[in-house]
């Protein structure tokens, strides 16, 4: 319910807000957060729990909380599993729960099987059972979580890349401390705040109904920092509404900022980004994250309404909201007379439970007492009573042993147990700092017996901690510290400033006031004590963990999946660590903590991915021919970034009948391909040719200027990674082409060669695969096109051999011809400046009409270089597969003088198997069968020995043919073995198929001169 | 993301312009033909992978192209020297 306004709050009851919540309307004002206006209206139940299906409460009041999970707005806004805490309100907003609470739940249902569903339940009984694929459907759709979206999200999220000398994360009184001073005592370091909700001042403004000077201290503060940040230069920028959920290497943070939660971003016809996802690189990082509340522990504490004692406080302070009417405090620390002393000021009654025997007081608990507060010193909650939500508590007497057995709890429940009637528990079991940052990229934690927290690391370089996360809990402490870290801060930057360094008041209503965690036995060993409540981990869990042999706290966190859910264990983690040190018997030090992993908070994948979607997802390239391809219907394939022409249907032709029509063209008459996109690396210097000699497996010393030679690359460990043909243009110039996907790794790996190993040598690599436009002409006509084409090239083919080239003009333009083949016919590659390939294109169109020219793509080459038993590395080769293995010894030269790359390698007696897998030809049997690429090849025991690398219908042949990578494959020639396939309505089928020489077709090579 | 300082461009800049290239200092032999297989097999296959500070090659893939030297922490991945392979080789590396 609201209560009374005052004046610190934060609302603007001048802005009345509707909303809709799992289908009902409510209102709330500006400045609510949807948890806070839902529990101004009343709203007990926010969902059902992951496993066992139990209604369940608000806890948290921010990034803390396990239980309001809701899935807000629909359609393209539809975003899944946000926290009710963290949403701010807006007009016309609607939410519905994650699991819906009002639902009839399979699980309620089986209530009473509870205590049958320990940690491993499912394991044990479906999957080790095999019929986990049964349920698995049915289960997983009963978890606590939104369902996916099912939209293309309509939101835009955009990418900022920041720069600064200081980040500071967090806008409490300690950070906010910390950039000021930074500011103030340096002329030149830029600062970056971060905090997570939607105004700076964190914990700070539960302060200022009771303390007036936490009020100015805060407006001073602010406006200082705002004109720091409004000033012409500034220095400063202030990202409110932004977590910083991972840091990673060499201090680079990203923070995620929202700029609207789920309302549209168009405005006046302006979109924009609902997210921003900040790349900040910093110098200095100082951590001013505070510190989360944990709960106590007891029976049945997950029932709604029991909620952190914080959180209650700030809902009083911030939001003017009550959950309840008669309210218990619970704890062991200070924090929860703090709550008391607030609600009192609002005129709320309340008591307190403080496990805490009664005799040493802090200043705060006798404040408490002054103002009449109802005061249970050495009491502890052991049940909370109600069905679905908390009525009443079973409370009693407890004391501390003086010398506890070991590591066990000094806790003993003692006397007889009376009853308290309520409607709202809030508990504080101490506070955990926020030192999840800090350990994403290596910083370590260690157990304070002081504070009963984890702490950071004190020493790490470029890093401080203040206030709260450094387990100070009084406000003008943290200040304090601040400053004297943002001085550390600035003589790590090289600033040498006068330091003064600031004392530290006596620790007085410190937060952090605590005793040690309230985890006797007694307790930990009733059903449903509740440690995760998003996972539905309770003790008894963590105990069957470990005496089934999972004692390592990572193993336990596994076991029960204690704190894997989306608030990532915020609340119940330590809690969990303290119940397994009890069960263990060993110090919480020894137990330490699991690992904490970036993202600290949920991210939207939209603002991972930013802009760069659709049109922006990769770098796209086109051919200057692309349009040409366009305007023929060319489909296209990406290769390597590249858009190829895959084939040109005309007239409603499949790809199969469209590939068999320009392959036929090819073998009768004349073919075009546009070649461009293969990669090419222009290599000069006197010393190009023996750099050739070094990185192909083949012979290059005697290459003569205007010819052409075709190579193979390997690595080191004697493995094909390129081919392609290279010319000799001069002595000291040639060019080399590589495959297309292939051209950037390959020029990288030339580059290496030459930098690290050879610097000697006098070679220059130059990628110049978008210099240059190549146009294939390519079947038995192609010569008498050429002479049509260009006059200044004597083309017969005893002067213009295969594997030559000749400089000419082509249709004007100045060109080199290459005579080479990638199909077995005569084939010319028109290479011109890159800007010329259109004009060349399309003059080669015209002039060919008479032969019928027919434009082809990467179908057709691929089918016609396979007819050809030409290989394409990386499809019929994978990095494991040697020249040997390809049955191409002939290209491995022996009496080079410097041992190639590779060369040694092919000498290993691994590599020599007999037993390898071997490149052969495979010819179905029944020859109109084309065997699936990938298709296993098995032995007569069904074990695969070999795989289907390539497999078309030969349109030349009049029949399927097939490459294979077959064990042993080239002595087996003519052998019949089996590929094991799935056909249509056949199911598994073994087709048999003769093994046969990987060359098919025009096996003598008589095609490669063409017509006269 | 690392940020490194390219020796050549002489500038820091973000990891994802670069490709680590393996250890540094593992020097090609000069007659791979008389090597026996194992110590074949140490040049191709075998590498130290300390936990410590590790001198290793970097290329400068999306800026200068130029291969250079980074001595890197394995354990906190810190960049602590850089260098081209003029100014260092395996001799006057510390």
């Amino acid at each position: 319910m609201r209560i009374e306004k005052h004046s610190n709050s934060l609302i603007d009851y001048n802005q009345p807000l509707s909303f809709v919540f799992n289908n009902k309307a409510y209102k709330g004002f500006k400045g609510d957060t949807l948890a806070s206006a839902l529990i101004a209206n009343n709203v007990l139940y926010y969902a059902r729990s992951f496993k066992y299906g139990r209604k369940r409460g608000i806890i948290g009041a921010g990034v803390e909380e396990p239980n309001a999970l809701v899935s807000l707005e629909i359609g393209g806004r539809y975003t899944p599993n946000m926290k009710a805490t963290e949403i701010m309100l807006y007009d016309g907003l609607s939410a519905v729960s994650s699991s819906n609470p009002h639902s009839i739940d399979f699980r309620a249902m089986i209530k009473p099987l509870h205590r049958f569903m320990p940690a491993g339940f499912y394991y044990k009984t479906f999957i080790k059972q095999k019929v986990w694929s049964i349920v698995e459907d049915r289960l997983r759709s009963l978890s606590g979580f939104s369902k996916a979206p099912s939209e293309i999200d309509e939101d835009v999220y955009d990418h900022i890349f920041q720069h600064t000398e200081v980040l500071v994360i967090g806008g409490g009184a300690a950070g906010m401390s910390a950039a000021l001073e930074v500011l103030s005592s340096s002329k030149k370091a830029r600062v970056i705040l971060v905090d997570e909700r939607e105004n700076l001042g964190g914990e700070l403004t539960n302060e200022f109904t009771t303390d007036q000077t936490a009020t100015l201290w805060y407006q001073e503060t602010k406006d200082r920092l705002l004109k720091y940040r409004d000033e012409a230069g500034s220095r400063l920028k202030i990202l409110t509404s932004a977590t910083a959920y991972a840091w990673y290497d060499h201090n680079y943070i990203e923070v995620l900022q929202t700029i609207g939660t789920g309302q549209s971003m168009i405005q006046e016809g302006v979109q924009s980004a609902r997210k921003v996802l900040h790349k900040i690189r910093t110098k200095e990082v100082i951590l001013a994250t505070g510190a989360h509340e944990r709960p106590m522990l007891f029976e049945t504490n997950d029932l709604a309404n029991i909620m952190l004692s914080q959180s209650v406080r700030r809902y009083v302070n911030e939001f003017n909201v009550v959950a309840g009417k008669e309210i218990v405090l619970y704890g062991n620390n200070d924090s929860i007379y703090n709550t008391a002393i607030d609600l009192r000021k609002h005129n709320i009654e309340s008591k307190v439970i403080d496990v805490r025997a009664s005799g040493v007081e802090s200043e705060i608990v006798l404040e408490a007492k002054n103002l009449g507060i109802e005061v249970f010193q050495g009491f502890a909650i052991l049940k909370a009573k109600g069905k679905s939500r908390v009525t009443g508590i079973e409370i009693s007497k407890v004391e501390m042993q003086a010398k506890p057995p070991h590591w066990k709890s000094k806790w003993r429940v003692t006397g007889d147990t009376q009853t308290l009637n309520c409607d709202l528990l809030a508990t504080s079991g101490g506070f955990n700092p926020v030192v999840h940052l800090d350990c994403h990229c290596g910083g370590k934690t260690y157990f304070d017996e002081n504070s009963q927290s984890f702490l950071a690391q004190k020493d790490r370089k470029n890093r401080q901690l203040c206030g709260a996360v450094n387990s100070i809990g009084f406000w003008k402490d943290a200040i304090a510290d601040a400053k004297n870290k943002a001085q550390l801060t600035l003589l790590s930057l090289g600033e040498d400033n006068e330091v003064n360094p600031q004392k530290l008041t006596n620790q007085s209503r410190n937060y952090f006031n605590v005793d040690q965690f309230f985890t006797p036995l007694e307790i930990l060993n009733k059903p449903k004590v509740f440690i995760d409540l998003q996972n539905d981990v309770t003790t008894l869990d963590v105990s069957l963990s470990i005496r089934e042999g999972y004692q390592s706290i990572e193993h336990i966190k596994r076991y029960t999946a204690m704190g894997f859910g989306t608030d990532q264990g915020k609340t119940g983690n330590i809690n969990g660590i303290a119940v397994a040190a009890e069960f263990l018997d060993a110090p919480m030090s020894e137990v330490g903590t699991t690992t904490f992993r970036p993202a600290y908070t949920g991210v939207d994948f939209g603002a991972m991915a930013g802009r760069e979607l659709g049109d922006f997802f990769d770098p796209q390239r086109f051919t200057t021919i692309h349009d040409s391809h366009v305007n023929s219907g060319a489909e296209f394939e990406v290769v390597g970034q590249w858009y190829r022409p895959w084939y040109y249907p005309k007239d409603g032709e499949d790809m199969h009948q469209a590939v068999n029509r320009e392959c036929r063209a090819v073998r009768t008459s004349l073919g075009m391909m546009d070649a461009s996109t293969l990669g090419k690396i222009d290599i000069q210097g006197k010393d190009a040719r023996e750099f050739l000699s070094r990185v192909y497996t083949n012979a290059w010393m005697k290459l003569a200027p205007g010819s052409c030679r075709y190579g193979l690359m390997c690595n080191e460990k004697g493995m094909i990674i390129d081919d392609g043909v290279s010319t000799c243009i001069n002595d000291n110039h040639f060019i080399m082409t590589t495959t297309t996907g292939g051209a950037a790794s390959v020029y990288s790996t030339l580059e290496m060669w030459l930098q690290t190993e050879w610097s000697h040598l006098d070679v220059h690599l130059s990628s110049v695969t978008d210099q240059f436009s190549t146009v294939a002409v390519v079947g038995p006509n192609a010569r008498k096109l050429m002479k049509k084409l260009c006059s200044d090239v004597d083309f017969d083919s005893k002067n213009f051999k295969f594997m030559q080239w000749r400089p000419g003009t082509v249709c004007g333009v100045k060109a080199r011809i290459m005579r080479i083949s990638f199909s077995g016919e005569l084939a010319y590659e028109i290479n011109i400046e890159a800007n010329f390939g259109r004009f060349i294109w399309d003059e080669v169109a015209r002039e060919g009409k008479e032969w019928n020219i027919t434009p082809y793509g990467t179908e057709s080459m691929h089918v016609l270089r396979a007819e050809k038993g030409f290989i394409i590395v990386g499809q019929d080769t994978d990095g494991s597969m040697t020249p040997m293995d390809v049955n191409m010894n002939w290209i491995l030269a022996k009496n080079k003088p410097f041992s190639y790359i590779g060369r040694r390698s092919f000498s290993i007696s691994a590599l020599k198997s007999e037993d390898r897998l071997q490149l052969v030809g495979l010819l179905t049997k029944d020859d109109q069968v084309v065997l699936p690429e990938g298709a296993h090849i098995i032995n007569n025991k069904g074990v695969s020995v070999g795989y289907v690398t390539s497999s078309y219908y030969s349109p030349a042949l009049g029949r399927s043919i097939a490459l294979a990578q077959l064990k042993g494959g080239l002595s087996k020639m003519s052998e019949t073995v089996l590929v094991k396939i799935v056909q249509e309505k056949q199911g598994l089928k073994e087709i048999p198929c003769e093994v046969s020489s990987s060359v098919f077709y025009d096996t003598n090579g008589e095609k490669v001169d063409g017509n006269e | 993301m690392f940020s490194i300082h390219c020796p050549y461009c002489k500038e820091p800049r973000d990891q994802n312009e670069f490709s680590p290239a393996g250890e540094a200092f593992i020097a090609r032999p000069e007659n791979p033909e008389a090597l026996s297989d194992e110590e074949w097999a140490d040049y191709v296959f075998y590498r130290t992978n300390l936990k410590g500070d590790h001198w290793e090659q970097w290329v400068h893939t999306s800026g200068c192209r130029k291969y250079f030297l980074v001595k890197r922490s394995t354990i906190s991945h810190e960049v602590i020297e850089v260098a081209t392979f003029e100014e260092i080789d395996s001799e006057n590396a510390s």
